[in-house]
């Protein structure tokens, strides 16, 4: 996991299969060691919200966007960030 | 033990483990659930009778691990040091042993009585895995079952698992995973320091452990019980400790690699990057692959437009007929002027735009759906850094495509205030979903079938845009610093669900003309009143003396005066924009502008268009709006996220600034080719 944290100073990011590449693991390792690391807090997962006038994205009903923003169902393929806290 | 010789088991794991389903199953209805004390976490207990032994079961909530960093894992922890518990079952899911493990790993140090419990073991098999219970129980020192929860009928093995940790208290074997954390030098004073010292049934591995990692609640329990002279030798070590928590983590992993390497065998996957994932990734030809990929995108969704370009054009033939019916059966001019100028008129640009928006969100969203999109933003990722700005920002800029307020809201997620003020910034200049619709349509209008040409080109001077604006704005917002990479899960590939795909695009098309016309027909109605006089010569209108007086000005800019005015009314919307065409260059009735040529002789506006604006005119049109402010909600949006009037004013007044140089720019190049 140490490896992985030194790979990401270089400033690029990298996927979880290419992170998987660069350190000689299995995919399910690199996997685990993510989860474990957001576990602990030494990353985080960034949660995108893209609504700019209701309430209920950041508070309340824990809504994501709003119809206004974007339509119901959009953006729901982009996959998962993670940086270092 | 209770005061009844009743059996307390408790349940131990990580979130779907199973934990749930083997508590109904052993419980039946005999449960009841009620709250820890003083928190609102769900308390689960029950009880069953196996042989003549009676059990009380705790479900204990499913947690990542034991640390404290959450209300269940505290309560977890806590009620297994209370000695409650006379049998710990540990629970992991035998699909993915590596990862839900962890929870063994991190309970070892407890001397509590356990077995493990390997769920799922029907699913594991039918990924082509081979456990071998017996070889992990020989490492562990603990019973070692395979187990499916929901197989009610086959818990003879959980029951003799159960009755051996109860008869023979079996408690895990640390050694091997303590040999491990020796290698830490950290761990290793702390160990020191600590000693002998046991709290309950955790033991001085578990206790040094967490003091490594970070764990407060530990950590002061362990100085309170050290004395003063040994608590500040410890605090001096943890001071000094770097990343405890992932060296903790490195040497759990280890250990578990250790324990299902000969005990788990599985089929070999091959792994790597596929076709299309190789070449977006190449560092020569991934960025041109992915730009023509938005190019051919953006040129494949205008096809879908052509259909409602031809009914917005026909309808747009109706307002001529119309007035003279509607005036010849006596109707008054203004309000069939009204009718036709502004009601139809708006309907038939608005019917025309939304081919596009058809168009566009259709090919984007199947993008999207495919998962191609989530690669356009990978690869567009590290380019963040040379704008000085974060990775993260490349999502707020995509949502720009669609929105510039949602972008805007969207750089949340950015906690230095510098990159998120210049993240909104480079936002602007990506054109939105409402100027996707408009551009498209106005460079059909007049350049036919070159409009592609006209689409690429704004695409590459948004680019060059976004870096001169970076340059400019990025001095004084963001300063150099290490900028770490980040780490993204692509989706897979996968087939289009057509119909929630197609519920997306007819509901933001939907919800586009709402607005849009709406938009366009309050700004049409403005500007119509502000042309009306009542000698019914425009000439007269307070607009057109207006616009005399400013269009020496205006055309160095490449605008008459008309466009200037739908340019300025483009900021409260690119929609505004259609609003005040449709308005001042319609040639029904009794209302017309004096000044436009043929007038009287074409009675379609997309062709008075044509007749009243020279190319390299609508050339400069078309940049000016395309650049200029999004709109005037996104400039709120942009003082709702920057909380800063300067910035928000110097976005404002840059981009208008630049959309009437790059229209002047336009314009001249315009005046070269035609």
């Amino acid at each position: 996991m140490q490896e992985l944290l030194e790979l990401l100073k270089d400033g690029r990011s990298r996927s979880t299969k290419m992170l998987a590449a660069e350190l000689g693991k299995p995919v399910e390792i690199v996997e685990r060691d993510i989860e474990f690391l957001e576990k602990t807090g030494v990353i985080r997962r960034i949660e995108f919200s893209m609504c700019g006038s209701c309430n209920g994205c950041s508070t309340g009903d824990k809504k994501k966007t709003c119809p206004g923003c974007v339509p119901k169902d959009g953006f729901q393929n982009m996959g998962v960030m993670w940086e270092i806290v | 033990m209770t005061e009844k010789n009743e059996i307390v088991i408790a349940l131990l794991g990580q979130p779907n483990s199973g934990k749930s389903t083997l508590f109904n199953g052993l419980t039946g209805l005999r449960q009841h659930v009620g709250n820890w004390p003083g928190k609102t976490v769900e308390k689960k207990e029950g009880s069953f009778t196996h042989g003549d032994k009676k059990y009380i079961v705790a479900d204990l909530p499913g947690t990542y691990s034991l640390s404290a960093n959450s209300d269940e894992e505290i309560i977890t922890r806590d009620y297994i040091a209370s000695g409650k518990a006379d049998v710990v079952c540990i629970l992991a899911d035998s699909s993915q042993l590596e990862r839900s493990l962890y929870m063994l790993s991190d309970f070892a140090g407890i001397e509590v009585p356990c077995f493990l419990l390997l769920n799922m073991s029907d699913v594991a098999k039918d990924q082509g895995k081979d456990i071998n219970a017996k070889a992990m129980e020989d490492k562990l020192g603990i019973s070692v079952v395979l187990f499916s929860a929901p197989e009610v009928k086959k818990y003879d093995s959980f029951y003799t698992a159960l009755e051996r940790a109860v008869s023979e208290k079996t408690v895990l074997n640390t050694a091997s995973l303590e040999e491990k954390y020796n290698s830490i030098p950290e761990y290793s004073e702390i160990r020191n320091i600590i000693g002998d010292l046991k709290d309950g049934n955790r033991t001085g591995m578990w206790l040094a452990v967490k003091t490594l990692e970070g764990d407060m609640p530990v950590t002061a329990k362990v100085k309170a019980e050290l004395g003063n002279e040994k608590a500040a030798e410890l605090s001096s070590v943890i001071g000094k400790c770097d990343k405890g928590i992932v060296k903790a983590g490195e040497c759990k992993f280890s250990w578990i690699d250790e324990l299902t390497e000969g005990s788990v065998k599985k089929e070999k996957k091959a792994e790597g990057l596929g076709k299309f994932d190789r070449l977006i990734t190449h560092r020569i030809w991934g960025k041109p692959v992915v730009v023509l990929t938005i190019l051919l995108g953006l040129l494949l969704s205008f096809i879908p437009a052509l259909p409602f370009m031809g009914i917005g054009s026909a309808i747009g033939m109706i307002p001529a007929p119309l007035n003279d019916a509607l005036v010849g059966a006596g109707c008054p001019s203004f309000i069939a002027a009204f009718l036709c100028d502004v009601l139809i008129r708006c309907f038939s640009f608005v019917v025309q735009m939304l081919g596009f928006v058809f168009g566009v969100t259709l090919v984007f969203g199947l993008l999207e759906e495919i998962g191609v999109m989530a690669r356009i933003s990978y690869v567009f990722d590290n380019s963040m850094g040379k704008l000085g700005l974060q990775g993260k920002s490349v999502m707020p800029f995509l949502i720009s495509f669609g929105c510039t307020m949602g972008g805007a809201a969207g750089t949340r997620v950015i906690d230095n205030w510098g990159q998120k003020v210049l993240t909104i910034a480079l936002s602007w200049a990506i054109p939105c979903g409402a100027a996707w619709a408009v551009i498209p349509m106005l460079s059909t209008l007049f350049f036919g079938a070159w409009m592609p040409v006209i689409i690429t080109v704004i695409l590459l001077v948004m680019i060059l845009h976004m870096w001169i604006t970076a340059k400019l704005f990025g001095k004084a917002l963001v300063k150099p610093s290490d900028r770490y990479g980040m780490i993204m899960e692509l989706p897979p590939y996968h087939k289009p669900k057509w119909g929630s795909l197609l519920r997306f695009v007819f509901g933001r098309t939907k919800e586009t003309f709402f607005r849009s016309f709406k938009v366009v027909l309050i700004v049409a109605a403005v500007f119509w009143l502000l042309s009306f006089t009542s000698s019914g010569s425009a000439d007269n209108s307070i607009l057109f003396k207006i616009g005399q007086a400013i269009e020496p000005v205006t055309m160095f800019f490449g605008m008459k005066w008309q466009t200037f005015v739908a340019f300025i009314a483009s900021s409260l919307g690119k929609e505004g924009a259609l609003g005040v065409l449709s308005t001042i260059f319609s040639g029904t009735g009794s209302i017309t502008v004096g000044s436009m040529q043929s007038a009287e002789t074409v009675s379609n506006l997309n062709e008075l268009l044509l007749a009243n604006i020279s190319k390299p005119e609508a050339l400069a049109f078309i940049f000016a709006i395309t650049f200029n402010m999004p709109c005037i909600v996104a400039l709120a949006a942009t003082y709702q996220e920057t909380h800063s009037a300067k910035w928000t004013a110097i976005i404002g007044l840059y981009y208008t600034a630049t959309a009437m140089i790059l229209a002047c720019i336009a314009y001249h190049v315009g005046l070269l080719i035609w």
